[in-house]
């Protein structure tokens, strides 16, 4: 059964008078487990359709359905429920709040979902233990590397146990050495749910189950 | 994320102290001209508890002396009905008055009054009450017996000594004097029970006796010299002023205690009108500090918002957050505030209250009023609960803008904003 289904979906943004077409009749079907790789140039509509599958954005036109939900029928605060049980975001950026320590910043997601204090804070520190993180549970983002910072933001993505993790160039702010660790945690986080990858590393495309190139906002190869 | 939204406040030290600083005047502003109220409600109180707020009615053109020459003139009986009826009247007390001469010049009074009433001296009882100082009161029991209670200088005069009471008084109706006529009545023979001092020389010139017995003495079956009318509140005597001059026309002479009422009409209202103006405007100087203050927080923070919203915050949990930290903001400002105001507040509130205050107030209490006044700069448990709620009203009003950007955002657009 499809995880992911795309329909005929097209994203337009306007640029002063002129219409933009991010994506063009887009229609993509993506399992359950496993990680695709979605490959193309620096405005190709990769991260459109990122956000069009993570709920961020709405379509032009055409249905996104993800884990069953239509997504074009949610009201805002639906998309918000819908995020939290579904979605795992992991940005280029890290994304962490700068006030919380590393440990905070995996726990939020679950006080979101209504966990418990005691329950959320062992979660989060099983998983940031689980990528290594235990000793720097108590620092805050600008306290760690990169590296660090974004194997919080995986911990933190997978806090609420989500079928989807979506990766916005997960490694474009990292060096080789520590992006190839990235790919080696995302590689693993894809054995149990579907990891879908917005990337220009074709190294980190190279670990993927199945990449998907895009170009001037149309699918040109959907392997 | 209410705690987060506490951490936030701190994020940013210089911001947090500018914003600090500029809350803080604002709270210091607004407690200043609250503690300028409650002085000035306070002194107002002070002023209703130490004046009368009993009016004084009788016939008109007359001082209502049932044997005075051209002022015998007295109520009729319905008066007395028709003004008990008249909304915030308390008690109204009875009062019938005669005169009798002593000395050359010099007379007494004599007074039928209802035991148990107040027995005021001299003519709107400036001389306060006597105090028993031989025998007893009047009492209940009294009523249409023939006794009396007097000063100790009539007492004097008439040769009584408060040691040996109950004594004899015949009071002598025929007696004339300048100002009193002769009555065609038989002597009276009192029995007096009871002699008392009032520290006033003409306030111990006086003779209280029951009213039905004046009444028999002096052959006035029917009418009153004199009520007093006592309002409810000082602040009532105004209203009940009109309703008993409505409801007696022209009958009557009203003499009504002004002092409280014209303080309260005058001064006190403007007062407390020119406090509220300026603790609104305080408090919408902090809104307007709050507003601008969490704008740019919002702004700044668009990334964040984003990023909230993309792991599934509800809006609500970001609304709270920012509202806990505009929260921190008040709180912070306000503890400066008030420490500010607990460290200066006193001196100067009287300095606001001459520049802010005083231009507004009648000239004759505009120089005086501030030196009566005591103006505290202590805190109690209402005016830290007005601190709190004004407080979560400017955090909240403050926000609310800024809130609302922030729930039409979507993750997207949020993060796009930066």
């Amino acid at each position: 059964m499809a995880l992911i289904e795309l329909r005929s979906v097209s994203k337009a943004y306007r640029k002063g008078r002129a219409e933009v077409w991010a994506l063009v009749a887009i229609d993509l079907s993506v399992s359950e487990r496993g990680m695709v790789a979605i490959v193309g140039p620096s405005g190709s509509g990769k991260s459109s359709l990122l956000h069009l599958v993570g709920a961020m954005d709405r379509p032009s036109s055409g249905e996104v359905e993800v884990a069953g939900q239509a997504l074009a029928a949610l009201p805002e605060n639906a998309l918000a429920g819908f995020r939290l049980r579904t979605i795992g975001f992991v940005f280029q950026s890290f994304n962490l709040i700068p006030n919380l320590s590393a440990l905070e910043n995996v726990m939020l997601p679950m006080e979101f979902a209504g966990v418990a204090s005691n329950g959320r804070q062992k979660r989060a520190e099983a998983l940031l233990a689980r990528l290594g993180l235990e000793a720097r549970a108590s620092h805050r983002p600008a306290e760690l590397s990169g590296g660090e910072q974004q194997r919080t933001a995986i911990a933190r993505a997978l806090a609420n146990d989500p079928p989807l993790v979506l990766a916005d160039e997960p490694t474009g702010n990292l060096d080789s050495k520590t992006g190839e660790m990235i790919y080696e945690l995302l590689s693993e986080v894809a054995l149990e749910r579907t990891v879908l990858v917005v990337t220009h590393a074709e190294a980190l495309a190279r670990r993927a189950s199945r990449v998907v190139h895009i170009q001037d906002g149309r699918l040109s190869g959907n392997g | 994320m209410v705690a987060l939204g506490f951490r936030n406040a701190g994020r940013s030290v210089p911001r947090l102290v500018a914003v600090t600083l500029l809350i803080g005047a604002g709270f210091f502003l607004m407690l200043v001209m609250h503690a300028i109220g409650r002085a000035v409600e306070a002194h107002t109180a002070a002023l209703q508890r130490s004046v009368d707020a009993t009016l004084q009615v009788r016939a008109a053109g007359s001082m209502g002396h049932v044997n005075m020459v051209a002022q015998s003139d007295i109520l009729p009986p319905e008066a007395l009905d028709k003004v008990k009826a008249i909304p915030y009247v308390e008690k109204v007390e009875t009062y019938l008055l005669a005169m009798t001469p002593t000395e050359g010049h010099n007379f007494a009074m004599v007074v039928g009054v209802n035991p148990g009433d107040t027995k005021r001296l001299e003519s709107h009882g400036e001389a306060g009450t006597g105090r028993i100082i031989a025998g007893r009161d009047l009492t209940a029991a009294d009523r249409g017996k023939r006794v009396g209670v007097m000063g100790q200088g009539f007492a004097r005069w008439a040769g009584i000594h408060p040691d040996k009471l109950p004594a004899e008084l015949i009071l002598d109706l025929t007696r004339t004097h300048p100002v009193i006529f002769a009555l065609d009545r038989p002597a009276a023979k009192l029995s007096i029970v009871g002699v008392y001092a009032s520290g006033y020389v003409f306030g111990d010139m006086q003779l209280f006796m029951p009213l039905d017995t004046f009444r028999e003495i002096y052959g006035v079956p029917r009418g009153l010299s004199w009520l007093y009318v006592k309002a409810d509140s000082a602040a009532n005597v105004a209203s009940v002023e009109r309703a008993i001059r409505a409801a007696l026309g022209e009958q009557a002479d009203i003499i009504a205690p002004a002092t409280v009422a014209e303080f309260q009409t005058t001064t006190t209202r403007s007062v407390l009108r020119l406090t509220a103006a300026g603790m609104a405007l305080s408090a919408l100087l902090l809104a307007v500090i709050v507003y601008f203050v969490m704008l740019l927080v919002v702004r700044q923070r668009a990334w964040e918002i984003g990023t909230l919203k993309a792991i599934g915050a509800p809006n609500g949990s970001i609304a709270a957050a920012f509202l806990a930290e505009a929260f921190a903001y008040g709180l912070a400002g306000s503890a400066l505030g008030l420490a500010l105001f607990l460290g200066f507040g006193a001196p100067l509130a009287k300095q606001a209250f001459g520049l802010a205050v005083g231009p507004f107030i009648p000239a004759q209490y505009k120089d005086t009023l501030l030196d009566v006044l005591s103006v505290s700069a202590g805190l109690d448990a209402a005016q830290l609960a007005l601190v709190v709620a004004v407080v979560a009203l400017v955090s909240l009003a403050g926000s609310a803008h800024g809130l609302a950007h922030i729930v039409r955002l979507s993750p997207l657009q949020a993060m796009r904003q930066e």
